[in-house]
């Protein structure tokens, strides 16, 4: 079972960027934020995700299987580094093979990036800087049992499906109570929501 | 099997290029032993690392670019110019920082420099003789032909015999540098492993301060601590040699993929076969690497590779949609 990770619970998220700015301050990766914040139905709604590495364990980190430089490696605990600085040949590989779309590239410098939990603060027990600052709780660090005591009657979700795919990730998500049976949608096959295609 | 044959070859090359071991200086054995031991590693590791999925399709994409017919007549100049940047001069370091690509150079010309000397030396391909019994005339023979004669007090002569010296005064610095990032530098510690990321950088200073101590004990000390300066120096150089294969130092031979894998994606954007996202229609790669990475997820069993048609952000907001529809629907 899942130690101690971070839940996203994207009903909280208030898109107001506090993530985004922790993260560019974090040491590992100086200046550059690898936090995603998307507008999922813009114009529609307020509705927002954040989005850090999965940290996938089943099958285990795609970006790492398809990486032609055994360039990205995965600790003991499960977590999914960046890129080494010195095997990764910047081919995207990674970038592209990921189903939740995180890792970003930089083609200048052929160089991969991506959240690595705050491996410098979390391999110290310190949360990771974006769960820090979320003022409303929508990226929290912790165990499930701190999670349901803090939020009574939550679940929490760490598997998602894309196609016929089912992928086990370390990172989870908050779920209603009476969905947890359910792996989350990854969003493949495309599909429709409230009522309206997306596709376009 | 690979490993044994490529060894097998390399002591071949030493016997005849040291003409039948005539000019093989068994001083210098442990050096050639370990250059077969190195030769065995890199081609066993070689061998393991490219038959993973991932990098056994863009191996042979990339060689298929290489000798492809487009590749010769629309960019005959590519591969020397990839060459050259990529791994000469290693561009895509200054976009990392400026210090890292300055030190790099360093030690990169440095290795190169020590490279080209050590391993003819010790496998007795290179001679260096003298026409009239002490100097100064010398004359430099590979594999017993004579390439250049020089005169050992001139300046080339100089050169000639302290190449290893002004190898150690390039990579000192380089490594030094490396070193002191590594234990300053937060984003550099993250996840830093001291075999893999420290032991390496200390080898390399080791190896090149022993070569020079050993240059200063002949010169000023008439040889003090001569011998054992000579063994430290060799352990390291032998120790290291045996590492390259196994840790950081793959990465010289890795490297060389990455110009594979330009030339196939710059060989497809010359037809301009740029792939376009199928939500938003952003270009994600070329269609040719696109179609190579499905067939890396499909050997993987990773089944979704139809989602590597889609751009990192669509899959975001798609599958923030899936969760608000079916999820939350929707925050109503
Ligand atoms: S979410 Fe993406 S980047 Fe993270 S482990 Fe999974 S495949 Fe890799
Ligand atoms: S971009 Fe780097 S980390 Fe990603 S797959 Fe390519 S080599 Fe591996």
């Amino acid at each position: 079972m899942m130690g101690r990770t971070i839940f996203i619970d994207p009903g909280r998220c208030i898109g107001c960027q506090a993530c985004v700015s922790a993260c560019r301050e974090c040491d590992s990766h100086r200046g550059k934020s690898m936090i995603h914040l998307d507008y999922t139905d813009e114009g529609q709604s307020v509705a927002s995700l954040p989005t850090v590495c999965m940290h996938c364990e089943d099958p285990v980190a795609p970006c790492a299987e398809v990486c032609p430089a055994d360039a990205i490696l995965v600790t003991a605990d499960g977590v999914v580094q960046q890129a080494d600085t010195t095997r990764c040949i910047g081919c995207a590989n990674c970038v592209n093979a990921c189903p939740f779309g995180v890792p970003k590239i930089d083609l200048g410098a052929k160089l991969q990036m991506k959240c690595n939990l705050c491996y410098d603060r979390t391999a110290y027990g310190l949360a990771p800087m974006c769960a820090t600052v979320c003022p409303t709780g929508a990226l929290f660090y912790g165990t499930v049992e701190e999670l349901q005591a803090e939020r009574p009657g939550v679940q929490v979700a760490d598997t998602f499906v894309f196609g016929s795919t089912e992928v086990r990730t370390g990172v989870a998500m908050v779920v209603p109570a009476d969905k947890v049976q359910w792996p989350v949608p990854g969003g493949l096959p495309v599909v429709e929501i409230n009522g309206k295609d997306v596709r376009r | 099997m690979v490993g044994a044959a490529v060894s097998g070859l390399l002591i071949l090359a030493i016997v005849l290029g040291s003409r039948l071991l005539r000019n093989f200086d068994s001083a210098l054995l442990p050096y050639a032993v370990a250059g077969v031991f190195l030769a065995f590693g890199v081609a066993y590791r070689y061998t393991v690392w490219i038959s993973a999925p991932g990098a056994a399709r863009l191996f042979k994409q990339g060689w298929r670019s290489l000798f492809s017919a487009e590749n010769f007549r629309q960019a005959p100049t590519a591969l020397p110019k990839m060459i050259a940047t990529y791994l000469g001069f290693q561009k895509f370091l200054g976009a990392r920082s400026h210090a890292r690509w300055a030190a790099h150079q360093l030690i990169f010309w440095g290795c190169v420099l020590a490279a080209l000397i050590t391993f003819p030396l010790t496998w007795g391909w290179f001679t260096f003789t003298s026409g009239s019994g002490s100097g100064p005339g010398y004359e430099m023979r590979i594999w017993g032909f004579k390439i250049l004669g020089f005169d050992s007090l001139s300046f080339i002569g100089w050169v000639m015999f302290h190449g290893l010296d002004l190898a150690a005064v390039l990579v000192i610095p380089g490594a030094s540098y490396f070193l002191w990032r590594r234990m300053k530098d937060r984003g550099a510690s993250t996840g830093q492993r001291f075999g893999y990321d420290l032991i390496p950088l200390i080898a390399l200073i080791v190896i090149s301060v022993t070569g020079l101590l050993l240059t200063f004990s002949s010169i000023f000390l008439h040889g003090g601590g001569y011998e054992f300066l000579a063994v430290l120096h060799m352990v390291a150089v032998v120790f290291t040699l045996i590492y390259i294969p196994f840790g950081k130092f793959f990465h010289i031979v890795q490297r060389p993929a990455a110009v594979g894998m330009q030339l196939f994606k710059y060989t497809a954007r010359q037809d301009d076969e740029v792939f376009a996202c199928r939500r938003c229609g952003q270009p994600i790669d070329t269609e040719p690497y696109v179609e190579n990475l499905r067939g890396t997820m499909r050997d993987l069993r990773l089944d979704f590779d139809e989602w590597a048609e889609y751009c990192p952000r669509c899959k975001r907001v798609l599958r923030g949609s899936a969760y608000l529809t079916h999820v939350k629907k929707g925050f109503k």
